[in-house]
C-alpha cells in the first residue's frame, strides 16, 4: 500500500550487489540502524518515550520466588505443617492441595549494592548489579497451568489468539531497522505455550515474533537450495523484479511494488541474518563477560549477547526463553543448575546494555509466568517418594525489570509470612505491562486494535501504571 | 519487518473518510450514516446501552431529548457539552474517546438543526430489495449508478485468458488448463462464458476452495491446541462441508445442520457429523488447568462463534456486562449460552502428565465399501492369530522365569531392549518397568510384561508378531470418530456469569434469543435447534446481509460493509446498502443458494472488468471501494499451493479423507511441549501434491508456509484474513523444499516440451499466468534461461512472479 520503501534500490545498483555477492561494506551499511526509517510510519505514540527496545529474559516454569528472591524465614517455624485454613481458603493449586506441608529454603540471603536489595546466594552476579534492578515482588497473575500463564504473561489473556507484546509494540511503534523483523525470538528450549505466544494474534501477521533457531537455518526457508549460488539466486531475484516491474506498468497495483522491495530485503536478510548472528568480531572480554565459552554453542549466555546485537541494530523486541525452571521435585538439586545457566548471562548484558549507553532505552525484564508455593510437592515414581519441589502459584511472585527509566534499586511490594500472599502494593501482570507500555511512550489503554467488532488492548480491560516504580 | 507494505490503521481508514466525504456535499448528515458511527464512537460507552452516566442515555431518542434539545440550541447541553472550551465540561472527556474533530463538530450541529432525527441503526431493519431495470444485473445496476455520482468511469473488459483465470480461481480456487483456456479464447462469447461459469459452479473443486472460507470460521484444526496439542479427527466434518458447498445445500439448512443436526428427527450420520461445527474449539487439557473453566471457554467460543458468524455481531462483551454498543444485554447473552450449555462433559481429568482428556458424544463414520473389507479381512485373521497364540501361551509361561532373568545384567536389571518391542508399542510408557524387579512392579505392569514376553518367547513369537502387525494396521484404518454434540435429556440451569467470572454464578436464565432482534419463529424448540431456526429465519435482519457480504469480500477482497465481521453500531456504513440488501433478499428468495448468489456477482460486467487501475482511479478511490476496476490481490494460503503445484503439472485432484502432511521443516512438532508426541510422516506419492485444504492443521505449531501467507492457528474464529506482503513470502517461494520441488518439475516438463527456447518460454509463461508474454517479459524469461542455462531459474522466476501469486 505505501509504496515509500526505504530502499529502493534501483536495477542497476541491486545487479551489482546481486552479482558480486553483498560485499562487506554493503553489509556494515545494511546492518546500521536505517535512520530514515525510524520515524515508523504508524508510530501511536502518547508521550515521549524513556525506552524504545524491550528484551525479556523468560524463565519457563515459574522460578521460586522465596528461594531466590523473597526470603521467608518464618518458613522454618512452620515447617512440615500445612498453612493456616485462613491463608489458603478458596485458593487455586495445580497439583498440591490446601493441605500440603511448608517446606523453608535452604539458602542464604544478603544484601547487595547500595541499595541494599536481597538476592539469594544462588544468584551472585546478578546480585552485583543489584543496583540496576527494580524488584516486583508482588506480582500476580491469574492462570496456574503453564500454557495458559505464558500466554497471559505474554498477551494478556490465557486463551488463544492474542497478540504478543512484541506483535503489539511492532504494531505501535512500527521497526528502527528495515532488514530484520522488529520482534524476534530466540529460545533455549521451547516454552509450553509453543509459537502462539510470540504469534500476531489478529493484528496483520507481519507483526509475529520470528524465531530465531539454532542450526545452520535460523529463519525458515532464509538458506538456497544448495545448487544455487549467491550469484545464481540474485539473478533469479532479479528476475522476479524485472517481470514485477513489468506487471507494474500494466495494472498500476501499488502492492506490485511493495512486493519487489520485499524481494530486495528477502535477499539482503540472506545475508545480514547470519551476520547478525556471528559473534567473531566480538572481543573476548564481552564473550567472557556473559560467560560465553563456545560461541558455536547454542547456550542461553550466547542469546543475551545476540539479543544485545539485535537491540543495537534496532529490533524492537527480543524475547528469550529458557526452560528448566518448574521444580516439581527435586528443586534443591535442580534450581542452582538453573541458576547458573542465566546467572552470569544476565548480569552480563545489564553490564553490556549500561556500558554501551543502551540500558537507559532499554527494558530488560526477568521472571516466569508465576511463582512456586511454600509449600512442597512431593511426587511419586513407582512407589517412591523424590526429594520435594514447590508447586506453581499465581497469588504472588517476584519478577526484576532494568533499565527503560524504571527505579533502579527499588525493592516494591510485600508478601505475607509464608509468601503466599501479597500483602502491600499487589502488581499485576496487567499493570506491569501497563507500566512497560507507558515507558515505551504508550498509554495502555490507546494502544488499541479493532477487532470483530472490539477494541482490543494488550491489558485487556485493565491494568494501571505504577507510578513509584518509574524513575 | 516492514512496515511499508502494511496496511496501517491509519491508512485502513482512508477509505472510509474518503467515502463519506464525498457524500457529504450531497447532503444533510444522514443518521445512519454519519451521526450514529459519532455517537456511538465517542458518547455510547457511558450514555448508551450498557452505562448511562448522569442518566444520559443518548442511543434513543426519547431518552436523549432533553439534553439535544433540537427545538432551542442555545439551550441544548448536548451542543454545549461538545464545543464548551471548558476542558473540565467538554464531551467527550479526555481519555474517554477521541476527541471530536471541528468537522464533526459541525455535523452535529447541522444534525440537530435538522431537528436531531433518529433512525434505527441500518443493519437491524429487515433488508428489502430497491428496483433494479429489468435485464440489468443488480450488481451493475448498483455499481454504476454509484460510480455514476461520483464521476468515476467503470472499465473495459478483462482480456479473456485474464478473465478465465480469474473466475477459474474464485470459483474453483485453481487456474485453468491449457486445454481449457484453448477453448475459451476460441470463443469468448457471453455465452461461452456463462458456460464456464456453469461449468466450474458444478466442479467438485468448487467446494474444495470455498470450504476453507467456512473452515476459518468454524476454526477447523487436526488438534486440540494448547500444551501437549494432541491430534482429534475431524476431517470427516472438513469434507462434509466440502460435499455440502458442492451439493449447494441451502444455506439455512447449512447452518441448521452445522448448529443443531443431532436435534433434526432421526438426524442422518451426516447430520451428526454437520455439528461437528461447535467441536472444533479449541481446548487447553494442560496439567493444573480446572476442569469446569476449561469447559466453560469451550461453551463461551461457542456463543461467540455463533455471533460472529450468523450475527455480524461481537457477543463475547456481553459475557462480562450489556454490550457498550450494540443492544445485547449480559442476560440476552446467557440464554444465548443456555442454548450450548445442555451437553454432556466434555473434559475428563485423567489424561496425559496430569492433564485432561477431551470425551463426550462421538460418531463413527463409515469408511469406504474397500477399506470396510480391508477390515473384515483383517479381523477374520486377527481371530485365528489370536486362538494360536492363546492354545501357545502356557509354553511360554513355563519359560518366564528364565526369560526374565536374561534381562539381569551385572547385579542390576537392564531396560527391555526395543529390538525385542513391536515398534507401536515402544511409545507404551512403562515398558521400561518390565526390566525393574518383580518387588518395584504394580499390577498395572503385569499385562504388559506378559505382552512383551508373549512377543519375544520364540513359542509365542511367530503368532504373536503378526497379530501385533495386524493391530497396527486395523488401527491405521480404524474408522474414524468425529466428537459431535448432543444435548443431556435433563435441562441444565443456566447462570448468568457476574463480570464474566464463572465461579461468581448469579441470576438463573432458561433458553432464549437477543430481544431487541426479531422475535422467536412460533413454533421453534426452545433449544439450539430454535436457536439455529431463529438465526436464519427470514425474519433476521443480519444472518443473509452477513453471509452475502462475506462472499462478496472473498471475491472482491472488501466487503460492501468492510467490517465483516461487525454489523453493530460501531461498524463500518455499507459502501452500496442497496446492493447489499439486494442481494441479501435474492439469496433467502431463491432458496438459499450460495451458487445463485455467486452467479449472480460473477455474471457482472463489474467483476468482469479489467483490473487495470487508472491514475484517476487510485487518487480518488485508492482502495477502490467503488469498483471502478477488477480488484487485484493476493491468493490466500493454501491457494498458493494449489497453484504452484498446477502450474508446475504436480497436483493431485484427489479428495476428501485423512490430513496430508506435506514436508516442513524438521521436527517441528517437536517444538510443541507434549508428553506424547505424534510423529510427522511426510506424505509419500500422491497425497504430497494435493490441495492446502487437505494440509494437516496442529494449532500449536502450524505449517510455516501456510502461516507466512496469513493463514491461521484457527485457535478461534476467523472472519477475515491478515493480507500482508512480506520478504518471509519471498523465501518461502523461493526455498521452501515444496516450492523447489515444484520448480524443479516444472523446469523438467518445460524440458520436454518441444520447440525452441522462445515457444517453451511463452507456453511455461502461459502456464503460469494463463494470458501470453510481452516481448519485454518474453526477452526477461530468455535471458534467464541462457545466463542460468537451465530452466529452473526460468520456473522459479514464474513461481515467483507476482502475477502468479495474484488474482489479476
Amino acid at each position: 500500500m505505501n509504496t515509500s520503501a526505504p530502499f529502493h534500490l534501483n536495477r542497476r545498483s541491486f545487479l551489482r550487489s546481486g552479482v558480486m555477492g553483498i560485499g562487506s561494506l554493503a553489509l556494515a551499511s545494511l546492518l546500521k540502524r536505517d535512520l530514515a526509517a525510524a520515524s515508523a510510519p504508524h508510530s501511536a505514540l502518547t508521550h515521549p518515550p524513556r525506552a524504545k527496545h524491550v528484551i525479556f529474559l523468560h524463565m519457563v516454569g515459574g522460578p521460586s520466588q522465596m528461594d531466590l528472591f523473597d526470603p521467608k524465614p518464618a518458613l522454618a517455624k512452620y515447617e512440615g505443617l500445612p498453612l493456616p485454613e485462613s491463608i489458603t481458603q478458596g485458593r487455586r493449586f495445580a497439583f498440591i492441595g490446601p493441605d500440603a506441608k511448608v517446606i523453608s529454603s535452604p539458602y542464604g540471603f544478603g544484601a547487595h549494592g547500595g541499595s541494599g536489595m536481597i538476592f539469594s546466594e544462588l544468584l551472585p552476579h546478578m546480585a552485583g548489579v543489584a543496583d540496576d534492578w527494580c524488584m516486583i515482588r508482588s506480582l500476580k497473575t491469574d492462570v496456574i497451568n503453564h500454557g495458559g500463564a505464558q500466554l497471559f504473561m505474554h498477551t494478556g489473556s490465557g486463551l488463544f489468539g492474542r497478540p504478543s507484546f512484541g506483535s503489539w509494540l511492532s504494531y505501535g511503534l512500527g521497526t528502527e531497522n528495515e532488514n530484520l523483523p522488529a520482534f524476534i525470538v530466540m529460545t533455549n528450549g521451547l516454552p509450553t505455550a509453543g509459537a502462539p505466544i510470540w504469534s500476531a494474534g489478529f493484528l496483520p501477521s507481519q507483526h509475529q515474533g520470528l524465531r530465531f533457531r539454532g542450526g545452520n537455518e535460523p529463519v525458515f526457508y532464509l538458506n538456497d537450495p544448495a545448487d544455487i549460488t549467491r550469484e545464481r539466486r540474485g539473478r533469479i531475484v532479479e528476475g522476479v523484479n524485472a517481470l514485477n516491474r513489468e506487471v507494474h506498468e500494466r495494472y498500476q497495483d501499488p502492492e506490485v511494488l511493495a512486493r519487489i522491495a520485499q524481494y530486495e530485503m528477502a535477499f539482503k536478510m540472506q545475508a545480514s541474518v547470519p551476520e547478525l548472528l556471528s559473534l567473531k568480531n566480538e572481543p573476548q572480554h564481552i564473550l567472557d563477560l556473559y560467560g560465553i565459552e563456545d560461541t558455536s554453542k547454542d547456550t542461553f549466555a550466547r542469546n543475551c549477547l545476540l539479543a544485545r546485537r539485535m537491540v543495537e541494530q534496532g529490533v524492537r523486541f527480543v524475547q528469550l526463553y529458557i526452560q528448566g525452571w518448574d521444580h516439581h521435585d527435586r528443586i534443591y538439586e535442580d534450581l542452582p543448575k538453573a541458576c547458573r545457566q542465566v546467572d552470569q548471562a544476565t548480569a552480563g548484558l545489564i553490564r553490556d546494555l549500561k556500558q554501551r549507553g543502551m540500558l537507559d532505552d532499554t527494558l530488560v525484564i526477568w521472571g516466569g509466568e508465576f511463582g512456586r508455593t511454600p509449600m512442597a510437592q512431593v511426587l511419586s515414581a513407582s512407589g517412591d517418594a523424590t526429594p520435594p519441589g514447590r508447586d506453581h502459584h499465581i497469588d504472588s511472585f517476584t519478577a526484576l525489570v532494568a533499565g527503560g527509566g524504571f527505579k533502579g534499586g527499588l525493592t516494591y511490594g510485600s508478601t505475607d509470612d509464608y509468601g503466599f500472599g501479597v500483602i502491600e502494593n499487589p502488581v499485576h501482570v496487567h499493570d506491569l505491562h501497563a507500566t512497560l507500555l507507558h515507558q515505551l511512550g504508550l498509554n495502555h489503554e490507546h494502544l488499541t486494535y479493532r477487532y470483530q467488532g472490539r477494541d482490543f488492548r494488550l491489558t485487556d480491560v485493565h491494568g494501571k501504571v505504577i507510578t513509584p516504580l518509574l524513575g | 519487518m516492514s512496515t511499508m507494505h502494511l496496511r496501517s490503521p491509519l491508512l485502513r481508514l482512508l477509505p472510509v473518510v474518503f467515502l463519506v466525504q464525498m457524500g457529504e456535499a450531497a447532503s444533510p448528515p444522514d443518521f445512519t450514516r454519519d451521526i450514529r458511527p459519532l455517537l456511538s464512537d465517542r458518547c455510547f460507552k457511558c450514555h448508551g446501552p450498557g452505562e448511562q452516566k448522569g442518566d444520559l442515555r443518548l442511543d434513543q431518542r426519547d431518552a436523549a431529548l432533553v439534553a439535544l434539545n433540537p427545538t432551542d440550541l442555545v439551550k441544548s447541553e448536548f451542543l454545549h457539552r461538545i464545543t464548551t472550551q471548558d476542558q473540565d465540561d467538554l464531551m467527550p472527556p479526555q481519555g474517554k474517546a477521541k476527541p471530536l474533530t471541528h468537522d464533526e463538530t459541525e455535523k452535529l450541529r447541522a444534525w440537530l438543526e435538522a431537528g436531531a432525527p433518529y433512525a434505527q441503526h441500518w443493519a437491524y431493519v429487515k433488508p428489502v430489495r430497491s428496483l433494479v431495470p429489468q435485464d440489468v444485473n443488480a450488481v451493475d445496476h448498483f455499481i454504476r449508478e454509484r460510480l455514476e455520482k461520483e464521476g468515476l468511469p467503470s472499465s473495459p473488459p478483462a482480456e479473456p485468458a485474464v478473465l478465465l483465470r480469474r473466475l477459474s480461481l474464485d470459483l474453483i480456487g485453481l487456474p485453468p488448463t491449457e486445454t481449457e483456456l484453448d477453448a475459451f479464447l476460441a470463443d469468448p462469447s457471453p455465452a461461452a462464458y456463462q458456460r464456464e461459469v456453469e461449468r466450474l459452479l458444478a466442479s467438485p473443486h468448487f467446494g474444495e476452495k470455498w470450504a476453507r472460507h467456512w473452515l476459518d470460521l468454524a476454526r477447523y484444526a487436526d488438534s486440540n491446541g494448547y500444551q501437549h496439542d494432541k491430534l482429534r479427527t475431524m476431517w470427516p466434518y472438513r469434507d462434509w462441508v466440502i460435499r455440502a458447498l458442492n451439493a449447494d445445500m441451502p444455506f439455512d439448512q447449512f447452518s441448521i445442520e452445522q448448529l443443531a443436526g443431532d436435534l433434526l428427527p432421526n438426524p442422518t450420520t451426516e447430520q451428526l457429523v454437520a455439528t461437528a461445527f461447535h467441536r472444533n474449539t479449541p481446548s487447553n487439557l494442560a496439567g493444573g488447568s480446572i476442569r469446569e473453566e476449561v469447559e466453560v471457554q469451550m461453551k463461551l467460543d461457542r456463543v461467540s462463534t455463533t455471533g460472529l458468524t450468523w450475527l455480524g455481531a461481537t457477543l463475547e462483551c456481553a459475557a462480562c456486562h450489556d454490550h457498550k454498543f450494540d443492544p445485547i444485554t449480559q442476560h440476552d447473552f446467557y440464554e444465548l449460552y443456555a442454548s450450548f450449555n445442555q451437553t454432556p462433559p466434555e473434559v475428563t481429568e485423567n489424561g496425559l502428565g496430569g492433564g485432561k482428556e477431551l470425551i463426550g458424544p462421538e460418531i463413527e463414520v463409515p469408511g469406504s465399501p474397500a477399506e470396510a473389507k480391508l477390515v473384515a479381512d483383517l479381523r477374520a485373521k486377527k481371530k485365528e492369530l489370536e486362538q494360536k497364540l492363546e492354545s501357545a501361551k502356557p509354553l511360554a509361561l513355563a519359560e518366564r522365569e528364565a526369560w526374565e532373568k536374561s534381562f539381569i545384567t551385572d547385579g542390576g536389571y537392564k531396560r527391555i531392549p526395543w529390538d525385542k518391542l513391536p515398534t507401536f508399542a515402544r511409545k507404551v510408557r512403562g515398558l521400561d518397568l518390565i526390566g525393574q524387579p518383580a518387588s518395584k512392579r504394580t499390577e498395572r505392569s503385569e499385562p504388559k510384561v506378559l505382552y512383551v514376553l508373549f512377543y519375544d518367547h520364540p513359542a509365542t513369537a511367530p503368532f504373536a508378531k503378526p497379530l501385533a502387525e495386524i493391530e497396527r494396521q486395523l488401527e491405521a484404518i480404524r474408522p474414524p470418530r468425529v466428537m459431535v454434540m448432543r444435548d443431556l435429556s435433563v435441562k441444565q440451569d443456566t447462570f448468568i456469569f457476574q463480570r464474566g467470572n464463572y465461579l461468581a454464578p448469579g441470576k438463573v436464565v432458561g433458553f432464549g434469543v437477543i430481544d431487541a432482534l426479531h422475535p422467536l419463529p412460533a413454533d421453534a424448540p426452545r433449544n439450539r435447534l430454535g436457536l439455529a431456526q431463529w438465526l436464519v429465519s427470514r425474519d433476521n435482519p443480519l444472518t443473509a446481509r452477513v453471509t452475502v457480504n462475506r462472499w462478496w469480500a472473498e471475491i472482491f477482497g472488501t466487503g460492501i460493509v468492510r467490517t465483516v465481521e461487525d454489523f453493530g453500531l460501531q461498524s463500518e456504513a455499507p459502501s452500496h446498502p442497496e446492493l447489499l440488501d439486494w442481494m441479501a433478499v435474492d439469496l433467502m428468495e431463491n432458496g438459499w443458494s450460495m451458487k445463485h448468489v455467486i452467479k449472480l456477482i460473477v455474471m457482472s460486467e463489474t467483476y468482469r472488468q479489467s483490473s487495470r487501475a487508472t491514475a484517476a482511479a487510485l487518487a480518488r478511490d485508492p482502495a477502490n471501494r467503488l469498483l471502478s476496476h477488477a480488484p487485484r490481490f493476493r491468493l490466500p494460503a493454501e491457494l498458493i499451493r494449489d497453484n504452484a503445484l498446477t502450474i508446475a503439472g504436480q497436483l493431485s485432484r484427489k479428495m476428501f479423507g485423512r490430513p496430508i502432511y506435506p514436508p516442513q521443516p524438521d521436527k517441528l512438532w517437536d517444538e510443541i511441549i507434549s508428553v506424547e508426541q505424534p510423529e510427522y510422516p511426510v506424505s509419500r506419492g500422491e497425497d504430497r501434491y494435493r490441495r492446502g485444504i487437505y494440509v494437516v492443521l496442529r494449532r500449536g505449531n502450524a505449517n510455516p508456509t501456510l502461516l507466512n501467507f496469513d493463514a491461521t492457528e484457527r485457535g478461534l474464529c476467523v472472519t477475515k484474513r491478515s493480507h500482508t506482503n512480506t520478504p518471509l513470502q519471498a523465501l518461502t517461494l523461493m526455498n521452501d523444499p515444496v516450492f523447489v520441488e515444484a520448480a524443479r518439475h516444472f523446469a523438467d516438463e518445460i524440458e520436454s516440451w518441444p520447440g525452441d527456447a522462445s515457444s517453451k518460454a511463452v507456453r511455461a509463461f502461459r502456464r503460469a499466468v494463463s494470458r501470453v508474454p510481452n516481448a519485454t517479459e518474453l526477452h526477461l524469461l530468455l535471458d534467464l534461461h541462457a545466463t542460468g542455462s537451465s530452466w529452473f531459474d526460468v520456473a522459479q522466476a514464474l513461481l515467483n512472479f507476482d502475477e502468479a501469486v495474484t488474482k489479476s
